[in-house]
């Protein structure tokens, strides 16, 4: 046998046992993976619609029809139904994102069909500057913008202490950019989904 | 200052030890964790030293994955290190460090999304992290299966005391945390430069000067140690 063909054999047994290695891992880890992001989906769901005991997610097609998904894997366009102990339709939770100040900011946000408000907001995933922008996760000032937020007019960022509006969101002062990708990110996603929700309302309050 | 290893077969093309002693068994592993510091003497894998290091919890999760990653693919590499053509050798070694950083990759995504999130691309970059294939080049290939292993966690275990050291310095003055524990009052203003990537830099400088320092003083109070014996050694008639 030629050294070329030994080192082509060796590389190619060597590739194979790499492959299998990587498929086992990969079979192995798949249940928990898939585990662990639908907890911390429905976690972050329940933090946002207290009182939730169930919950459907619901996909939107390119016609605004609604369809039934069954896990959080599924991607596309989507919202979340949160329910009562008894049923009672609480709201429902949507996920939006935005390019901020670093990279793309990730949130969920609670919309009440009944009211048209945004009532709660959370972020999930972002790379904000430490001690400026990453405030949009935790200043208690500027998440009380999101306990009321009108939603039946475009949501707008304005400068920290001008907010005069129900549907205007009171930046935080040296994070003026973070905080208008959270006010573009409500803006756009609120109409795009807003409507569809409140069009298919009387199913989603079935649950159907 | 003395950089040289204390294990004769880290030098590239060094003679493969056949039965090694219990005490060439432990250098192999302490050596990683001190005298060839992979940060603070080698100064390799400085990529994400710098970047992971803004809190403990990012640090160690960083230390650990790559702990696992250099024992698994010196042990793949030492198995194998008799069958591979010299011609082959960083290409069989890049494929088993990739496709350990593969395995842990799915492994700590299977244990917390949370710290998957926090370490960002810096997993899949352990693959080109230097260290990994400087120990499988200069060591995993020519040495027995354990001592590989044991090179590779006492390595690992050194990067991770290294990027924990650096992350508790910017985590307490960047963020007044350790582990995500508030350690000063409310009236604390956090240094947030330290969680920035100049803080990065000051830190491994902080921690690169004290290292130094503490390593020059040793060797100084060793050297005048072993100079006090001597003299005492010399017999009486030589001096007369």
């Amino acid at each position: 046998m030629s050294q070329g063909t030994q080192m082509m054999r060796l590389l190619g047994i060597v590739s194979l046992l790499c492959g299998l290695l990587i498929v086992g891992t990969q079979r192995g880890t798949l249940a928990r993976i898939r585990h662990n992001q639908e907890t911390i989906m429905r976690e972050s769901v329940a933090r946002l619609l207290p009182g939730i005991e169930k919950q459907i997610i619901y996909g939107i097609q390119p016609s605004d029809e609604l369809t039934i998904l069954p896990n959080v894997e599924a991607s596309g366009p989507r919202f979340f139904a949160g329910y009562d102990a008894s049923g009672r339709f609480l709201g429902v939770v949507v996920e939006a994102s935005e390019r901020g100040y670093a990279d793309v900011i990730s949130a969920m946000y609670s919309y009440s069909p009944e009211t048209q408000t945004i009532t709660g907001f959370q972020v999930i995933d972002m790379k904000e500057t430490p001690g400026l922008g990453n405030k949009i996760s935790s200043d208690p000032g500027f998440l009380e913008n999101f306990k009321q937020l009108d939603a039946t007019h475009p949501i707008t960022t304005v400068t920290h202490g001008a907010k005069k509006n129900p549907w205007e969101i009171d930046a935080i002062s040296g994070a003026t950019i973070s905080s208008r990708a959270v006010g573009r990110m409500l803006q756009k996603s609120v109409a795009a989904v807003a409507p569809v929700v409140q069009r298919n309302l009387g199913r989603i309050e079935r649950g159907q | 200052m003395n950089h040289e290893p204390t294990v004769p077969s880290c030098h590239p093309g060094g003679a493969a030890v056949s039965n090694p002693s219990p005490t060439e068994t432990m250098v192999a592993f302490t050596t990683g964790l001190w005298k060839q510091n992979p940060v603070f003497v080698m100064v390799l894998g400085m990529c994400p030293t710098l970047a992971i290091t803004n809190s403990v919890r990012n640090a160690i999760a960083m230390g650990l994955a790559t702990t696992f990653v250099m024992a698994s693919a010196n042990a793949f590499i030492s198995m194998v290190r008799k069958m591979v053509p010299k011609q082959v050798r960083i290409a069989t070694y890049i494929l088993m460090i990739a496709t350990s950083v593969t395995i842990v990759d799915y492994l700590v995504k299977a244990i917390s999304i949370p710290v998957y999130k926090a370490l960002g691309p810096f997993i899949p970059l352990i693959v080109s992290n230097c260290l990994t294939l400087e120990r499988a080049e200069s060591y995993a290939g020519k040495n027995p299966i354990g001592k590989s292993i044991l090179d590779g966690l006492g390595m690992g275990f050194g990067f991770t005391f290294a990027l924990t050291c650096l992350g508790t310095v910017r985590e307490v003055l960047g963020a007044g945390t350790f582990l995500g524990f508030p350690l000063f009052g409310k009236n604390f203003e956090p240094w947030v430069l330290f969680l920035l990537p100049p803080g990065g830099f000051i830190s491994l400088a902080m921690w690169l000067l004290t290292f130094t320092f503490w390593r020059e003083w040793s060797e100084k109070r060793k050297a005048a140690r072993t100079a006090a014996e001597a003299a005492e050694e010399i017999p009486v008639e030589v001096i007369l």
